[in-house]
């Protein structure tokens, strides 16, 4: 080609580009709502609005799954744990590195297209977990991601240049992000941690073009509001409920749903008196004003650290010889959840782990919790133990099998009440606890029936699992161990089809998606990721 | 005699002055000595006598001055075994760091046994032939050439009597943070294949495990017909009828001395 003609297609790509950016984006919202018409790409943190984690594609499947071979694996430039779950769409995978690095490769070879790391200040207060990052979100040209120190930064898509950079909240006052924004129509949410050392907690939404901010949903009611009445004092002030994981979307009902964590402190419950509302909780939100249209609080007045920040699943189902559209958690309390999605009443919950905190649930779902189980100075044994039966990794939903898959921690926890003194970003926890692992623990990749809860089958693990589960349409189940299995396993019976040790733990989600029409599985393990293809 | 009592007399025989703790100080230490019980005596000991852990009530080599103190309370000693503790206030962790050192000013109890004489029955029992101390010896069970600063007096003792009451909790990578060290195991595989020997290490899927002739062995779980964890048993004898109890005492002491401690 000519350098005059070439100059002339730039110009006139410039020129489109500068004309209207909508025709040249790349994932547009209705590309992200529409996901499941192309299963070739994984465009939102769970695969889809619904949060269901569930391929469509087919081509790994029983019969080959033996034959899965690594097509290129990537090693993370920083050491850290990699909690990561990476987005590919147009030949392009978008993922984290810990603790606050975006990078681009190329899916076809695994090598890198551009990188951003921000500066992070070496004073960046992160308490209450490891400084990881779960993901990115796309929409249109950009790619927006959160950091430890607690700001939302949009990239551009080609080149990882800097469209914008906001902070979100002061980290001196502890907050700060770890989840993976949720990108919807005009509109970037984006949740936050902190709840160790008493923020007030809140979901936000930007715009994605300037990164300003458009609406913020406190998870603790000020005086005045609804709720406020939940707490003593003016313990609201420090309250938590941090919104740490991301959340799912209801296109046709418009609404967002959000977990929220635990309150704060959290083990030492003096100040706290009530049921200290939103917390432990899920909330329907209005994406359009941030208005709370429903909540459900799963752990009232909770002292174990069960933060709610689980994966809300939404599918339809027949629950109680009725049809709904449904929302469901497989929460850290040890109990699945079903709720309808619209009004938010509580359908049905079942234990399926060992719990003794709970003496079970009323008709609306309300724990009749057990105060012997409370943190005491010398410790309280409880099941389940501090990390839950569940946690931030995902679960997964087939519409095929209909079955909830859930990777389950059973596992016994001593829980410590102690000092709680609140000072602007410091651990403001009151006690903490101690875990009975080892051989005292395991775990197991449960599969239930997704509107009852009932036990298909369950395929038991050496140790609590800190990996997220991919089902798909092949009829496998992929999932990772912490000593470094991943593995696939029969979607209908739990039967282990395939597993290779990738030698570091798995604390990571698989996703799946294709190259060049070849179906792949992703997943992180140790300090790198891992593509996996037939041969 | 209570050990406290006792500690006092052998205080005064030694011409050690014992020195009173301020009334602040005394609800402080009072105040770590409720925390220590919570989340340190399960391997300290309740009063810091020692046990699985190595006792406190003695010099703490590691943590010479307070600052090292409150870090190892705060950080633990990963390569050791001990773990983080919860995140403390600073109010609690001086209060756990001034019960720790409140433990220092209790005089050392002498054992009975006399190290020298343990050494000679250490070689007599042919402890030498499982055990390494100082690159000597079998791997069939654990080494020993620290095992003073690792273990209290007591729990080597009751490990000599009764190996099987308390296997080790691992507090290395492998096999992982409190899984049984040196767990027994039987295997059968599908041919039909007897095995016997201890955990290495397991996954999800995979064991792998070593017999008595020091045979490294791995297996898929699914080829296996038979796996038993037997939790409870030990591969080592128990010395209930096979020691003296002078000569136990001697081997106690000899195994306390070990690795430095006093």
């Amino acid at each position: 080609m000519r350098i005059e003609r070439l100059r002339a297609w730039i110009c006139a790509g410039v020129c489109l580009a500068l004309s209207g950016g909508a025709v040249m984006a790349q994932v547009p919202y209705r590309r992200i709502a529409g996901a499941e018409s192309d299963p070739s790409t994984w465009v939102t943190y769970s695969g889809n609005y619904q949060a269901q984690r569930f391929s469509l594609l087919d081509q790994i499947n029983r019969q080959n799954v033996a034959q899965l071979k690594p097509t290129w694996m990537y090693q993370m430039r920083h050491p850290g744990i990699v909690e990561t779950s990476p987005i590919v769409v147009d030949g392009v995978m978008y993922l984290t590195e810990p603790p606050s690095t975006a990078t681009a490769l190329d899916v076809r070879t695994g090598r890198p297209l551009w990188t951003y790391t921000p500066k992070i200040p070496s004073d960046v207060i992160v308490i209450g977990s490891p400084p990881v990052n779960r993901g990115v979100a796309v929409l249109d040209d950009l790619v927006f991601f959160g950091t430890v120190n607690c700001h939302l930064i949009a990239l551009d898509a080609k080149t990882g240049i800097v469209r914008w950079d906001t902070m979100v909240d002061d980290n001196k006052k502890g907050y700060y992000v770890t989840s993976a924004p949720l990108a919807i129509d005009g509109r970037i949410i984006i949740g936050i941690s902190g709840a160790e050392t008493g923020i007030r907690g809140f979901l936000d939404a930007y715009d994605p073009k300037t990164g300003k901010r458009l609406w913020r949903t406190y998870t603790v009611p000020a005086p005045g509001e609804p709720g406020r009445e939940t707490w003593g004092g003016d313990s609201w002030q420090h309250g938590g409920g941090s919104t740490w994981v991301t959340g799912s979307y209801d296109p046709d009902l418009h609404l967002l749903y959000w977990g929220t964590g635990n309150p704060g402190p959290d083990w030492n419950d003096d100040v706290r008196p009530g049921d200290n509302l939103y917390t432990c909780s899920l909330l329907a939100i209005d994406p359009a004003n941030g208005k709370i249209k429903w909540h459900f609080q799963f752990t009232p007045h909770d002292v174990h650290d069960w933060d709610a920040t689980e994966i809300p699943v939404l599918f339809d189902a027949e629950v109680q010889g009725r049809r709904r559209k449904v929302v469901s958690m497989a929460n850290r309390n040890g109990f699945y959840y079903l709720l309808d999605r619209a009004t938010g009443e509580f359908l049905t919950a079942v234990p399926y782990v060992k719990q003794n905190w709970t003496d079970g649930l009323d008709a609306k779902g309300r724990p009749f919790a057990r105060r012997d189980a409370d943190p005491k100075a010398e410790g309280t044994l409880v099941y389940p133990a501090i990390t839950g039966s569940a946690n931030w990794y995902s679960p997964s939903y087939s519409p095929k099998t209909r079955l909830f898959y859930h990777a389950a921690r059973q596992m016994a926890g001593i829980y410590f009440k102690g000092d709680a003194e609140y000072k602007d970003g410091t651990a403001y926890t009151g006690g903490g606890g101690d875990t009975k692992n080892g051989d005292e623990a395991s775990g197991a990749i449960l599969a239930w029936e997704a509107s009852s809860g009932k036990l298909r089958w369950e395929f038991k693990l050496l140790t609590p699992p800190w990996a997220g589960l991919l089902s798909t349409a092949g009829g496998l189940v992929f999932g990772g161990t912490e000593e470094g299995n991943f593995f696939a396993l029969d979607a209908e019976n739990g039967k282990p089809l395939w597993q290779l040790q990738l030698g570091g733990r798995v604390a990571a989600n698989p996703v799946s998606f294709a190259i060049d029409g070849k179906q792949q599985v992703a997943i992180a393990a140790g300090s790198s990721l891992f593509v996996f293809g037939l041969p | 005699m209570s050990i406290e009592r006792f500690a006092g007399a052998l205080l005064l025989l030694l011409g050690v002055a014992a020195h009173p703790l301020p009334a602040q100080n005394a609800a402080e230490v009072d105040k770590g000595r409720q925390l220590f019980l919570g989340m340190c005596s399960r391997c300290h000991g309740a009063e810091g006598g020692g046990g699985e852990g190595p006792s406190l009530n003695r010099s703490l080599t590691r943590a010479t001055d307070d600052q090292a103190l409150r870090t190892i309370i705060q950080e633990g000693i990963p390569d050791r075994g001990m773990p983080r503790t919860r995140r403390l206030s600073n109010g609690e962790l001086s209060a756990m760091a001034a019960y720790v050192r409140s433990l220092g000013r209790h005089a050392e109890v002498a054992g009975q046994g006399n190290a020298e004489k343990g050494k000679a029955v250490y070689q007599r029992l042919g402890c030498a032939s499982c055990h390494v101390i100082a690159g000597q010896g079998g791997i069939l069970g654990p080494e020993l050439t620290n095992i003073g600063v690792r273990r209290a007096p007591g729990y080597l003792r009751q490990a000599i009597l009764d190996p099987a009451a308390v296997l080790p909790r691992g507090g290395t990578d492998v096999p992982g943070r409190g899984f049984n060290e040196y767990l027994p195991v039987r295997i059968v595989t599908r041919e039909g294949r007897e095995v016997n020997g201890l955990r290495v290490n397991e996954d999800s899927f995979s064991i792998q495990v070593r017999d008595a002739g020091s045979q490294l062995y791995s297996f898929q779980k699914a080829d296996l017909q038979k796996l038993d964890k037997e939790f409870g048993k030990s591969l080592m004898p128990d010395y209930k009828t096979r020691a003296a109890d002078a000569d136990l005492d001697d081997l106690v002491a000899y195994l306390a001395s070990l690795g430095g401690a006093k």
